[in-house]
């Protein structure tokens, strides 16, 4: 049962009290947890192949853990679902779905068909910061409002983020962890009357005639009727094709944070993290908190593509990160076992002879978001008032989708003939939040005195200020060159009490403070987000801004700041290095060497990318698909359809960014051709749910028992 | 100003199999659409069902053509199409219905198909699970079956290709010059397209097109949504098709793809006429009930996907194919009423025939047999019969 969880967290609250339940797996006896769905049960215990696919019977295991790719799909109890979103339950009988999932002749006739149908002035899509943001602003103008989201909880990707949040407390609460930003977000909603909130409600369609369709509680089928319409239906994670991509294994970096920090499930063992954007440098955060291994962070570009202060703050932990270089292949036997990666060219073409194969059981991809705006196209193609909102309309950091979600609620009320304007504050707060990096400066040497002082490690502009609204004294101050948070915070004179505030704050754990206690020792108080549990005397490998060791020295004191749920540790050190030292090494060296060694130069075996799949659901290789365009002269993605890509369970959501490397390789300008049309549904929906037949009639075992609604 | 033997209007279900019989037959073939692409009309909204069991000679001829042409299409020229003899299968649960198909199937019997009427326990075995309460039986037609449009569509394009068609997409018909009852020349975008012979295959826009060349078309698209269910083991062979109305929907139809999913079409109730091809709210719980009503163990089958496509009607449910007295020279192959998918080839193949025997306005099936096609599916015909099985 405890082999893959996580039994202490450093910011996550293990529950001890959970419900233990015994369900079936492939006549196997497994234990789970309530409620949690069946794919973390499976992973925890070991299992991590779900399904062998019915053209080629390739292994197929968790890949999005967010419902919408469908590669997960087992048969539970007897009925083909998707095992991320299906909550385990005593008694459940799983199997593996192997080729083509048979019908159970449940031929008893139907014998109720209902259509269920509500009625809202705005119908908000998604319950992430933007739509709970949104909710709240129509909610207090009056309006009748239906928020619907996929999830169990409200807060979108806010629940699975256990580190600080950049931004300010003022505008979008800095400086507090995500998981805890979502609870208020919903809080602020929910107060209003008018405002209802629904979990676990997927939209599955949007229609012509102003309507949208909820998969509610994955059971039943819901008919809204609205006016108007906010899609705040947030992001899904890019796909990166290469040879052994469709491995159980690898998977989004999203996906990984699901099972890690909603599941607690230690997922891996050691992972490797493809991608340096925000997402990859927090998956990377995540893992360590959970005691996962990380090899390293491999990035395509030439340079860290998410906030420096971010990427340092993952390099003192021990992690790596490799410029210019990208995963190239995985291999295994049903599941990744090694990674090769190699370093690229400018057009991101792999090197020869540069490859090396790393010893990990996992590939995150963090490559990149793209706007789930389905939902928004639809609407204006039929005419229906709608605004977006959040990453649906712009991908940025959560901050910035709370003030998204707050103009556009204004906005959509400004369309529907409300006199009201935006806060003029509002769009620049939005913006400033949602800015890339900035410039960045080069910070003079502090050296120490006899009293207490913070040291800066933030050199890059971007949207953060919690260390100079925190301190009581005011001794934080932004240097005033933009006039906004972008500029970088310093040490504006001599009244710093010590209190560690500011350092316990700091999201990207980038400000310590120090002070000379002798003629050659100096002391360093640095944040700690890991397990606590040593005592006073400790050793630990104190390293510079960017992760180079310094040396290695004791813990003479630590306290946990509870506001931050941060430990601070002080060390004493020698006083030459002490405004050196920027954090505490996590994790072993070993661990993020290639097989072979440091030089561990490793020839992989050539495999043209062509032949790997592009198609996940329908197993229809990038060669197929660029066959197919240079024979007819394809000039439309639609037509893609002929092969069955975009025809699989997934709905193109997968392959629909990558089709523009096949158009690429057969030589066609991607923007010379016809986007794909989306359809509904957006979600497969059983028949027998489509008319609330009643739970009794959807399948399951015990299926009787549970009697209709 | 480009010349061609022939220029086609519409590359969809009729056009793509025209074009390649004519290039076959060494004719300097142009295709236009405005569309993207080939079949992006409603060729890719066709759920894929094709019968030779209908009930007027000249659309039973043309569909025992296409299936020779779709059961073949692999075997002589490599094209995988999913093409599958199912048969179809028409059920019947009360004696009115009962009594229509029996009376039929002596006609459909007498124009040389292969059809009977099958019993509950024959049913029950080409489709287990379909509801025995009340079930009297039904007709059984079992060499008609059914193919993916979308990969014929896409056999056929590949065809003609090969074949030496010239393909414009992204191409709208802007006008047409007429001259003594004669279409001279075609102005597509900018450019002025001339050729002998013209064809009209623009389907649920055929009415448009006519207009341009000065004549109307009974041609009245009205909607239809259809559906597709995630892909399972087979369960059931044929197609089904239950042609009973009640207060909202008409007949419905339908059956498990070679690859295992499920297609389904129904006709609503009123008719829906237009051409407004976005999905609505009302569709899926409609046909879903009808489809758990007669196959209850579908409640397990997972929807993936539905859609909305036009059928081209004409007022007798009948195509209309031939020479107008207004535009001699500009062949209409239109009005299919929802059966371009399973007519085309057949047709395709018989309008390429004639054209190569000299088949012209006076004498449209030329040195051919197929003069009885013209003579049913005449633009100058009274349009007062009603079909049964449309």
């Amino acid at each position: 049962m405890h082999m893959n969880r996580i039994q202490q967290h450093p910011v996550l609250s293990v529950q001890k009290e959970r419900v233990r339940v015994t369900f079936y797996f492939d006549g196997e006896e497994i234990s789970g947890f309530e409620g949690e769905p069946v794919a973390s049960s499976l992973i925890a215990a070991g299992h991590h192949v779900f399904s062998y696919h019915h053209r080629d019977g390739a292994a197929q295991g968790l890949f999005c853990a967010n419902g919408q790719c469908s590669q997960c799909t087992m048969l539970i109890d007897g009925v083909p679902k998707k095992a991320c979103m299906t909550p385990v339950a005593e008694g459940m009988d799983v199997r593996t779905l192997k080729g083509l999932p048979q019908l159970p002749a449940q031929d008893e006739p139907l014998v109720q068909a209902e259509r269920r149908s509500i009625r809202t002035d705005i119908f908000v899509i998604g319950a992430g910061p933007a739509g709970l943001a949104a909710a709240a602003e129509l909610g207090e103008m009056g309006y009748q409002v239906l928020v619907a989201d996929d999830k169990p909880r409200a807060g979108g990707k806010l629940v699975l983020q256990t580190h600080k949040f950049f931004g300010s407390e003022a505008d979008c609460y800095a400086g507090t962890r995500g998981i805890d930003i979502a609870r208020i977000l919903e809080g602020e909603a929910t107060r209003h009357p008018s405002v209802t909130i629904l979990t676990n409600a997927p939209v599955v369609g949007l229609y012509k005639d102003r309507k949208a369709g909820i998969f509610l509680n994955y059971e039943s089928y819901l008919i809204v009727e609205f006016t108007a319409l906010v899609v705040a239906a947030g992001a899904r994670e890019k796909a990166l094709q290469f040879p052994g991509w469709d491995l159980p294994g690898v998977i989004g970096a999203g996906a990984f944070q699901t099972l890690v920090n909603r599941d607690l499930v230690k997922a891996y063992r050691n992972i490797l993290i493809v991608g340096s954007g925000n997402v990859g440098l927090i998956a990377a955060y995540h893992a360590l908190q959970a005691g996962i291994g990380v090899a390293g962070i491999f990035e395509a570009a030439g340079r860290i593509t998410g906030y420096q202060v971010h990427a340092d703050k993952i390099r003192r932990m021990g992690v790596p990160i490799f410029l210019n270089s990208t995963v190239v292949r995985a291999e295994g036997a049903e599941k990744v076992e090694r990674a090769y990666v190699a370093a690229v060219d400018e057009k991101f073409q792999p090197l020869p002879g540069t490859s090396r194969v790393y010893d990990v059981d996992a590939i995150l991809i963090a490559v990149g978001l793209s706007p789930c705006n389905e939902f928004l196209e639809q609407a204006q193609r039929y005419g229906i008032m709608a605004v977006a909102a959040g990453d649906a309309a712009e991908i940025a950091e959560a901050s910035s989708a709370i003030y998204g979600g707050k103009t556009a609620a204004v906005r959509l009320a400004c369309m529907l003939g409300k006199k009201t304007a935006i806060h003029v504050d509002w769009e620049t707060t939005r913006q400033v939040l949602a800015s890339r990096p900035g410039d960045s400066y080069e910070r003079s040497f502090v050296i120490p005195g006899p009293e207490w002082r913070p040291v800066f490690f933030c050199a890059e502009e971007i949207p953060c200020n919690p260390c100079a609204t925190v301190c009581p004294v005011g001794a934080i101050q932004l240097k005033s060159l933009r006039g906004t948070i972008m500029d970088l915070p310093y040490f504006a004179g001599n009244r710093c009490t010590g209190c560690g505030s500011c350092v316990a704050v700091c999201p990207g754990l980038a400000i310590t403070l120090v002070r000379r206690v002798s003629d050659d020792k100096a002391q360093v108080v640095l944040p700690w987000e890991f397990n606590a549990d040593f005592d006073i005397g400790a050793e630990m490998d104190l390293v510079d801004q960017k992760g180079g060791f310094i040396e290695r020295a004791a813990v003479v004191a630590k306290r946990k700041v509870a506001a931050r749920n941060t430990w601070l540790l002080t060390f004493k050190v020698n006083v030459e290095h002490a405004s050196k030292i920027a954090g505490i090494r996590v994790q072993p060296e070993a661990l993020t060497l290639p097989l072979g060694g440091e030089q561990g130069e490793v020839q992989a075996e050539a495999v043209d990318d062509l032949d790997a799949v592009l198609c996940r659901c329908e197993r229809i290789t990038l060669r197929q698909a660029v066959e197919f365009i240079k024979r007819h002269n394809v000039r439309d993605v639609n037509q893609l359809k002929a092969l069955r890509v975009g025809m699989g369970a997934c709905g193109g959501k997968t392959c629909s960014q990558l089709v523009a490397k096949a158009f690429a390789l057969a030589g066609i300008d991607f923007a010379d051709v016809e986007p794909p049309t989306h359809r509904p549904l957006f979600m497969e929906v059983p028949m027998g749910a489509l008319v609330n037949e009643g739970l009794h009639k959807l399948g399951g075992k015990d299926a009787g028992a549970r009697g209709a609604p | 100003m480009k010349h061609f033997d022939v220029v086609i209007v519409g590359a969809g279900s009729v056009g793509l199999p025209l074009s390649w019989q004519l290039a076959q037959r060494g004719l300097n073939v142009a295709v236009v659409d405005e569309e993207a692409s080939w079949g992006r009309g409603q060729n890719r909204a066709a759920i894929g069902g094709v019968r030779a069991t209908h009930s007027d000679a000249a659309k039973i001829r043309i569909c025992l053509e296409s299936i020779e042409i779709f059961s073949t299409l692999e075997a002589q020229y490599g094209f995988d199409i999913e093409w599958r003899p199912g048969g179809y299968l028409y059920v019947a649960y009360d004696a009115e219905t009962e009594g229509q198909f029996r009376s039929l199937l002596e006609k459909q019997k007498a124009a040389g198909l292969h059809i009977d009427w099958v019993n509950p326990d024959a049913v029950a075995r080409l489709a287990p699970g379909i509801l025995m309460d009340g079930l009297r039986g039904g007709t059984f037609s079992p060499e008609d079956g059914y193919a993916s449009p979308l990969m014929a569509g896409s056999a056929f394009h590949s065809l003609a290709l090969d074949a030496g068609v010239s393909f414009f997409f992204n191409s709208r018909i802007e006008r047409i010059r007429v001259e003594d009852s004669k279409v001279i020349s075609m102005w597509v975008g900018d450019e002025e397209f001339r050729a002998d012979l013209f064809v009209n295959a623009a389907g649920a826009k055929a009415s448009d097109i006519a207009k341009l060349a000065g004549f109307e078309l009974p041609v009245f698209p009205d909607c239809h949504e259809a559906g597709v269910t995630e892909p399972v083991e087979r369960f059931m062979e044929p197609m089904i098709v239950d042609i009973r109305s009640d207060a909202e929907s008409g007949n419905y139809y339908f059956y498990q793809a070679a690859t295992g999913q499920v297609v389904f079409c129904i006709t609503p109730r009123p008719q829906i006429w237009g051409r407004d091809k976005d999905s609505t709210s009302t569709f899926l719980p409609l046909v879903v009930r009808r489809m758990l009503e007669l196959y209850p163990r579908m409640r397990n089958l997972r929807v993936r996907r539905t859609w909305r496509g036009m059928y081209p009607m004409t007022p007798d449910g009948l195509p209309i194919v031939g020479y107008p007295d207004a535009a001699v020279n500009f062949l209409q192959a239109t009005g299919m009423c929802g059966q371009g998918f399973m007519m085309g080839p057949g047709l395709g193949r018989i309008l390429a025939r004639t054209i190569a025997a000299g088949g012209c306005h006076d004498r449209p099936a030329g040195t051919t047999e197929y003069g009885f096609v013209f003579e049913e599916l005449s633009i100058n015909r009274s349009f007062d019969h009603v079909e049964l099985l449309k």
